[in-house]
């Protein structure tokens, strides 16, 4: 186990260190940050002297090693267009968009799974039509549609909630909502077919032949060998807790990492955006690596392959 | 305690009676409202220093409410100049100004503002980083060696010498008196003082702070109201400074919210959680005022919508070319289209308000729609139906994909064969320079007088020259002239010249409609947009 953690890790290394070399040549290539961030109108005295001050004139290659250099040292740089570290800026962002993301994910897992097991159990049931019918409605509506119609019928409309803003937990209520929605149908959904699919192995049969409950069988042979798939689908969800809630993030002006990736990609503040990728992959790369110590311990059969290999 | 039906209807009826009176006893007690503003940004560089955000959504945050000059602009008059935290200032010849302050004036941390502030706010240490002024050598250097660690933002020193560019240094005379010295004959000295950046500072209060980041987030100014609270891309509050030196602020405090989406921002104003809603897309206009007591204002700002001409484009090299696209457009339709009719075409690249120092040219205007006259001069210029690219961003103007794509419509009308590119950034708008044949901008008025824009823009030192798109030797002999004389005849017939040139002649550029701004709020609040991105809360625009 100790040994498939390591090479894990390794192989995490390796995916962030390109994650930011790739980021940092896309950065650059795409257009200057002077001229973007001082406007159309900024006079050629300034644009030199914004470019001699953040290193923009040294060849691309140095400004890589250097900005490398930083990256080893715990320095992520300084924010070009505030004036203060990247890290701070960034991490300063990221309990707001986990106020949001955290109980849209328990919202998922504890309203989406139990749906979709309690369907593959009644299959054919109209319960388990109208839960297919729901997670389909919840993730195939666009998120921007489902919370300009959340605002429209509970701010506009019936006046119980705030449009938009961070000032209470009643802001917090649609942006959550809206977040959940979709999730909640696709782990419905997929909740349900890992669940039917299971119930149809052979080892269920055996199971019942064997005289175990109902009950039994379901919560000790159908539910951990449906849930491998399952924590798949998690694993993608928590990888997406910093940053997949952007667009939600603007509707709502809840000032979360996702808004923050908008604007300082559109003013191509550097040092902001490597820190960002950098501490959105590292949180990937972390779900993933969480996810396959999971498989592990779901199921025994990959851990005894892992001590095989 | 028993709650019974009779008791409830009491309660209600004393929850109603209370609701009816309170208001009136907080006014008794001198009670005043705050108010909520979206915004689609805050500031553009999440700083709130005049000289670093320069920007239009800058001026709604910073003026007139937070940061004042020794002139102001009468941003709900005739926007000329008017005297503010200097309450006189004299000629002392073509390169000195002196200028008298108010006393009394309280500063946000209580200090009285002094010669020796205003001498700071023009500091090497606050502005001009060791930059020389043009024509000369600064004065006083010794006064303004830095005292802290702060280091300025790069762009600052060069966007502080765009606007004064030869100024050598501010004596302080006495407490209350200062000067101003520039190295060459300039007579928009005065305009200067009341453009975008000239605005007063506390000396202490920037020793005090430990960054410039510190400081940029809540500066001490003497403006009607203060920062408490700023959050970037966030909020930003500012509260009542009670000791203003033109009287008690209207209102307790003014926060603005940062709403990036126009539905949102429309939907809180709507829902009523925000009292005004900014930067309205025309399109929404009908929306909010057909709701049931809100409305919309209009303000046509300093600021007009031009599109440029690169002469290094073969084709568009040809000034019969560049003459046809000027007459081959409808700005009317395009005004009454895409703007719902609610701004207007200016005389030329001419603002109203240059009127002030009648340096307006009366008689002035667009060259006229006529596309018959477009065909023939393209038939004059031989031209045999060439692609001709148009570098275009998207809406990075208000309405701008769509003006762009009625433009070619036009354009192909009258026989050009114009061909859209659309661009991610400003950057790849100027890597195009040998194929870019036209481009957008905007022109801006900064220091009310023709200089700005048509040579700061269009001069030997614009963008426009700078990026090698255009360049007129008898313009910008006119520039010199116009930048330099002291004589008003001579200037407004230079101005007059370059008018000729610029748009009729050998155009650099065709102008497309005067820049408006669209604002959603409360009828019942009664409050006045001024012709600016600002919006004034200071008493005389308040008055419930």
């Amino acid at each position: 186990m100790l040994n498939f953690i390591l090479s894990r890790m390794a192989r995490a290394v390796m995916t962030l260190v390109m994650v930011m070399s790739f980021a940092f040549i896309v950065m650059r290539l795409s257009g200057d940050p002077a001229t973007i961030l001082l406007g159309p109108d900024a006079p050629q005295d300034a644009i030199d002297a914004f470019r001699a001050r953040w290193g923009l004139d040294d060849p691309l290659w140095k400004q890589y090693l250097a900005y490398i250099a930083q990256i080893f040292t715990f320095d992520f740089g300084i924010s070009m267009r505030d004036q203060m570290p990247a890290l701070d800026i960034v991490l300063e962002r990221i309990p707001a968009t986990l106020a949001i993301t955290l109980p849209a994910m328990i919202l998922k897992l504890g309203i989406g799974i139990p749906a979709g097991v309690y369907a593959a159990l009644h299959r054919e049931s109209i319960a388990d039509r109208g839960v297919i019918t729901l997670s389909i409605f919840g993730f195939t509506i666009p998120s921007f549609v489902l919370a300009l119609v959340l605002v429209l019928i509970f701010s506009v409309q019936l006046g119980w909630l705030p449009s938009g803003g961070q000032d209470s937990w009643q802001h917090a209520i649609l942006p959550i909502v809206t977040l959940s929605v979709g999730g909640i149908g696709i782990m419905a959904r997929f909740s349900r077919s890992a669940m039917i699919e299971v119930l149809g192995q052979p080892y269920i049969r055996t199971a019942m032949a064997k005289g175990l409950s109902w009950r039994d069988v379901v919560w000790k042979h159908a539910l951990p060998n449906a849930s491998v798939p399952i924590v798949t689908l998690v694993g993608f969800m928590v990888g997406a807790l910093i940053a997949g809630a952007a667009v939600v993030e603007s509707i709502f002006s809840w000032p979360g990492v996702g808004r923050l990736i908008v604007s300082s990609v559109a003013n191509r503040d550097l040092a902001v955006v490597q820190c960002l990728l950098l501490v959105i992959a590292s949180s990937m790369v972390a779900a993933n690596l969480l996810v396959d110590i999971a498989y592990g311990l779901l199921d025994p059969r990959l851990r005894s392959k892992r001590s095989a290999h | 305690m028993l709650i019974n039906r009779r008791r409830t209807l009491g309660l209600i009826g004393a929850a109603a009676a209370g609701s009816l009176i309170l208001p009136y006893r907080l006014r008794a007690q001198g009670a005043r409202r705050s108010i909520t503003i979206s915004v689609q940004k805050i500031t553009n560089n999440n700083t709130l220093d005049i000289w670093y955000e320069q920007s239009n959504v800058g001026e709604r945050a910073f003026f007139p409410n937070l940061w004042e000059g020794l002139i102001d602009r009468d941003w709900m008059g005739n926007q000329g100049p008017v005297p503010a935290l200097a309450t006189e200032w004299k000629r002392l010849d073509d390169q000195t100004i002196e200028l008298k302050l108010r006393q009394g004036v309280k500063f946000h941390n209580g200090d009285e503002m002094t010669a020796e502030d205003v001498v700071f706010s023009f500091s090497d240490e606050r502005v001009f980083a060791g930059t020389e002024p043009v024509g000369g050598k600064t004065l006083y250097a010794e006064n303004f060696k830095p005292q802290s660690a702060k280091e300025l933002p790069a762009s600052v020193p060069g966007v502080g010498r765009r606007l004064w560019p030869a100024l050598r240094g501010v004596e302080a005379v006495d407490k209350y008196t200062v000067r101003f010295h520039n190295a060459t004959p300039d007579v928009t000295l005065e305009g200067r003082l009341y453009a975008y950046g000239s605005q007063i500072t506390s000396k202490r209060a920037w020793d005090e702070a430990a960054t410039y980041a510190d400081w940029a987030r809540q500066p001490i100014t003497t403006g009607p109201y203060k920062v408490e609270e700023y959050r970037p891309e966030v909020s930003l509050v500012l509260v009542a400074h009670d000791e203003y030196w033109g009287g008690r602020p209207p209102l307790q405090s003014i926060r603005f919210v940062e709403v990036p989406e126009v539905a949102s921002r429309v939907n809180g104003l709507l829902s009523g959680e925000y009292d005004f809603a900014c930067d309205l897309p025309p399109d929404q206009i009908p929306t909010v005022q057909e709701a049931p007591g809100l409305e919309v204002q209009s303000s046509t700002i300093w600021n007009h919508r031009i599109s440029v001409f690169n002469t290094q484009n073969e084709i568009v090299a040809n000034p019969l070319v560049r003459r046809a696209m000027t007459h081959a457009i409808d700005r009317q339709a395009i005004v009454d289209a895409l703007w719902a009719g609610q701004t207007k075409i200016p005389a030329g690249i001419q603002f109203e308000s240059y009127a002030a120092s009648d340096m307006f040219i009366d008689g002035w205007t667009v060259p006229e729609y006529n596309p018959e006259l477009a065909r023939d001069l393209l038939k004059q210029a031989n031209y045999k139906g060439d692609a001709i690219p148009y570098f275009l961003l998207n809406n990075y103007y208000t309405n701008q994909t769509a003006t762009g794509q009625v433009l070619t419509e036009m354009w192909q009308q009258a026989g050009l064969n114009i061909e859209i590119q659309m661009k991610e950034n400003w950057d790849q708008i100027f890597a195009g320079q040998g194929e870019r044949g036209v481009r957008d901008w905007s022109a801006s008025n900064n220091i009310n007088d023709p200089i700005t824009p048509m040579v700061t823009q269009f001069g030997p030192n614009g963008q426009s020259q700078q990026y090698k798109e255009w360049t007129n030797e008898e313009l910008n002999k006119l520039s010199v002239v116009l930048e330099t004389s002291t004589d008003h005849a001579t200037r407004k017939k230079a101005y007059a010249r370059m008018l000729e040139i610029a748009e009729r002649e050998d155009p650099v550029y065709t102008l497309l409609h005067q820049n408006a701004v669209f604002t959603g709020m409360k009828s019942e609040l009664k409050w006045k947009a001024a012709p600016a991105f600002a919006m004034d809360f200071r008493a005389g625009n308040w008055h419930i």
